[in-house]
C-alpha cells in the first residue's frame, strides 16, 4: 500500500491465546482493536501502545515485546539509563544504592539515572515556556503514550507539545559523547539501554517521534532487570563500589510532580493522569477551554510511571517508597549549566511532530459526508447498548465499521435477536 | 468573512455580516438543504452536562476531516454558544447543518430573551447569575468570542421572546 517502514509496536497480540472476549476492544482509548472471526486484531495505525488492553486480557494474549539483557552481548560497553520508577521496586532492606550497584553485576559497565537531570529538565522546560508565550497551554511530552495519543486523536494540538528531547534521551545523547571521549570507544560499540516501566517507553525507543538521530539501542523491562538483580543480590555483599545517587530527582516517577516542579510565579501548571482523564482534558484544550494554563503534565498511567505495567511493585507502595527517598535525600545536581547551554544551542531540539490521524471516515470530504450519513442511519438501527459483543467497541463504532465496509449489520446479535422476536410476535 | 468587521445594520438583529456578502445573510435566514443535520437538546442550568453537544459536533467535524485550525474555531464557538443557553435561558436546542464547504450552527432557546443585544456583544458585559459565576463562567466573553471565531453571525432576541443565534464557519482555512 505505502512503502513507509512498518511502525514498531511493543504491544503484541498472540492470536493463539486470544479467545475473542472483547475486553480489550472496550478499553482501548483509540478504538484500535476489533474482534473479527473470534480473534482480536490491533490496527497498527491507531495503536498508541498505552497498555490498557494488556491489563484486562484474561488469557495473557497481549504482551509487551521488549529487549533483553542478552542483547548486551552485542556491544563492547553497555550503559543502563534507568527510569525513576525503578527505585520504587525494591524493599527498604535492599535500598536504592544496592539496586543501582546490582546493575554492574548483571552486565552493565555504567549506570545513569533519569533522576540526575530532573531539576535541569524543569529549568529547561520553564525557559521553553517563557520563550514561547504564544503557545498556551504547552503540553508535556514526557509520556510517550500521551504524545502518540495526541498524534492519533488530537492532531490540532501537536504544535502545543513541548518540542524538546525527553530526559532519558537527553542523557543518552550526553553519555554517548562522554563515553566516546573518556573511554575511547567507538560510538557503535556502545550499547545504551533504557530500563523502562511501560510499553510506550519501549515503543519510544524503537519508533522514536521527532528525534534527529538514533539515541538508544534498546529498552529492557524493569521487571526483567528486577528478577536478575534479585538473583544476584547475595553477590553484592562484598561489593563496595561507591554509588552516587540522585534520589532528590526521583519524584518525576510520580504523577503530578513534574507539574509541581515546573510551576513558578509566572507559570501556572496542571497535572492529569490516567488515559481517559487525559482524553477529557485534551478535548477541553482543543476547545480552548484551558488556555489559562501555561503547562500541562499528561501521563498515561494512573499513578504516573510507577503505574506502568512493566513494574513489579504495587504502584502505591512504589510511590510511598519514592516519596520517602526524595524527602530524606540531599540535593545533588550534575552540571546544570552544561546541560542548559546544550539546550540553548539546540542540541535537544526535536523535529515538528507529525499527525497520525485516523479520525476521518474518508480522505475525500464528500465521501466522508456520505459515510457519515450512512453512520447516522445505521446508528438508528442499533440498540445503543455498547456491549461490544459484535467485536466493535460501541454501537457507533460498529456503524462506522459498517459504513467503511468492514462489518455487517448482522454482526449485532442483539438486533438480530430482537428482530426474530418481532417476527414471531 | 475573514477580516470583516461587525456591521451594525439598521436591523439590530444582524451582526458580523458583511454588507457585501448578502449571501451569508440569506444563507442563515433561509438555509438550503444540508448534507447532514444534527440536533441536540440543551438543559437549562445543567452545568455537569454542558458541552456535550459541542463536543459531539466537534467529533463529527473531526471524522469528516475538517482542518485542525477550523476545527478548534468551531469547537470554541459551539461551546460558548451552548454555555450561553445553559447559563441564561430556559433551555433550548442546537442544530448543526453541515454542507460541503461550511457548517451552520443554530441555537434556538425558550426565552427569556436578551434585553439589549448591543450590550451583550460588548466584551466583559454579563448578566450571568451567581451559579454561573461560581462555575467559572460569566466573564462576558460569550458572544464576542463566538463572533471572533466564526465567519458570519446572526442573532435576534428581545425581552420576553426567545433568542435565535446562528453562525457560519467555512471549512477552507483563510489564506494567510
Amino acid at each position: 500500500m505505502d512503502n513507509k517502514k512498518k511502525y514498531f509496536h511493543s504491544v503484541t497480540l498472540s492470536r493463539d491465546k486470544c479467545v475473542g472476549c472483547t475486553r480489550c476492544v472496550r478499553v482501548c482509548p483509540t478504538e484500535a482493536i476489533r474482534v473479527r472471526n473470534q480473534k482480536a486484531i490491533i490496527e497498527p495505525s491507531k495503536c498508541i501502545d498505552c497498555g490498557q488492553c494488556i491489563d484486562v486480557c484474561p488469557t495473557n494474549a497481549i504482551t509487551i515485546k521488549h529487549d533483553s539483557l542478552k542483547d548486551l552481548k552485542r556491544y563492547k560497553y553497555n550503559l543502563a539509563i534507568i527510569s525513576a520508577s525503578y527505585a520504587g521496586q525494591f524493599s527498604e532492606d535492599i535500598g536504592h544504592e544496592k539496586a543501582l550497584r546490582a546493575l554492574y553485576h548483571i552486565g552493565f559497565d555504567d549506570v545513569a539515572e533519569q533522576a540526575m537531570i530532573t531539576h535541569i529538565t524543569a529549568e529547561i522546560i520553564r525557559d521553553y515556556i517563557r520563550i514561547h508565550p504564544k503557545i498556551r497551554p504547552i503540553l508535556s511530552s514526557s509520556c510517550p503514550a500521551t504524545v502518540r495519543l495526541i498524534q492519533v486523536r488530537f492532531p490540532s494540538l501537536l504544535t502545543n507539545l513541548l518540542h524538546i528531547e525527553s530526559p532519558m534521551s537527553i542523557l543518552a545523547k550526553y553519555y554517548r559523547d562522554k563515553i566516546v571521549k573518556e573511554k575511547r570507544i567507538k560510538p557503535e560499540e556502545i550499547g545504551i539501554f533504557l530500563i523502562v516501566p511501560s510499553a510506550a517507553q519501549v515503543t519510544a525507543v524503537h519508533q522514536p517521534e521527532g528525534t534527529y538521530k538514533h539515541l538508544h539501542d534498546g529498552a529492557i523491562a524493569i521487571s526483567e532487570v528486577y528478577t536478575k538483580v534479585m538473583d544476584n543480590i547475595k553477590r553484592l555483599e562484598k561489593d563496595e563500589r561507591e554509588i552516587v545517587s540522585y534520589a532528590n530527582g526521583l519524584s518525576w516517577a510520580l504523577a503530578g510532580q513534574e507539574a509541581e516542579e515546573i510551576a513558578a510565579d509566572d507559570i501556572k501548571t496542571l497535572a492529569v493522569c490516567g488515559i481517559h482523564n487525559v482524553i477529557d482534558i485534551l478535548s477541553n484544550i482543543e476547545s480552548h477551554r484551558l488556555d489559562q494554563y501555561d503547562y500541562i503534565e499528561l501521563r498515561n498511567c494512573p499513578q504516573g510511571c510507577v503505574g506502568g505495567s512493566l513494574n513489579v511493585e504495587n504502584p502505591f507502595v512504589a510511590e510511598n517508597r519514592i516519596r520517602s527517598m526524595v524527602k530524606s535525600s540531599q540535593k545533588k545536581n550534575i552540571d546544570d549549566d552544561y546541560f542548559f547551554n546544550l539546550y540553548r544551542e539546540g542540541y535537544f531540539d526535536v523535529m515538528p511532530l507529525e499527525p497520525r490521524s485516523i479520525m476521518e471516515l474518508d480522505k475525500d470530504f464528500k465521501k466522508a459526508i456520505s459515510k457519515m450519513k450512512k453512520v447516522k442511519e445505521i446508528v438508528a438501527e442499533l440498540p445503543g447498548l455498547d456491549c461490544g459483543v459484535c467485536g466493535s467497541p460501541t454501537c457507533k463504532a460498529l456503524a462506522e465499521d459498517i459504513a467503511k465496509g468492514e462489518a455487517r449489520l448482522e454482526d449485532c446479535i442483539i438486533r438480530s435477536r430482537r428482530q426474530k422476536k418481532q417476527d414471531k410476535g | 468573512m475573514p477580516g470583516s468587521e461587525a456591521v451594525k445594520s439598521n436591523k439590530p438583529e444582524f451582526w458580523d455580516i458583511d454588507q457585501d456578502v448578502d449571501d451569508n445573510k440569506s444563507f442563515i435566514l433561509k438555509p438550503p438543504e444540508p448534507e447532514l443535520v444534527m440536533d441536540y437538546e440543551v438543559e437549562a442550568r445543567n452545568y455537569a452536562k454542558a458541552g456535550k453537544a459541542s463536543t459531539d459536533i466537534k467529533l463529527t467535524l473531526k471524522k469528516l476531516g475538517v482542518d485542525p485550525v477550523i476545527l478548534r474555531k468551531a469547537a470554541i464557538a459551539c461551546y460558548e454558544a451552548e454555555i450561553n443557553v445553559v447559563a441564561h435561558s430556559k433551555g433550548g436546542k442546537i442544530f448543526a447543518y453541515i454542507y460541503d464547504d461550511r457548517v451552520l450552527i443554530k441555537l434556538v432557546d425558550d426565552g427569556p430573551g436578551i434585553k439589549n443585544i448591543d450590550q451583550a456583544m460588548l466584551p466583559g458585559f454579563s448578566t450571568a447569575d451567581e451559579l454561573a459565576r461560581e462555575m467559572g463562567f460569566g466573564a462576558g466573553l460569550g458572544l464576542p468570542n463566538i463572533k471572533k471565531n466564526c465567519d458570519a453571525m446572526y442573532i435576534t432576541s428581545s425581552l420576553g421572546s426567545n433568542t435565535i443565534l446562528a453562525f457560519i464557519i467555512f471549512f477552507t482555512p483563510p489564506e494567510s
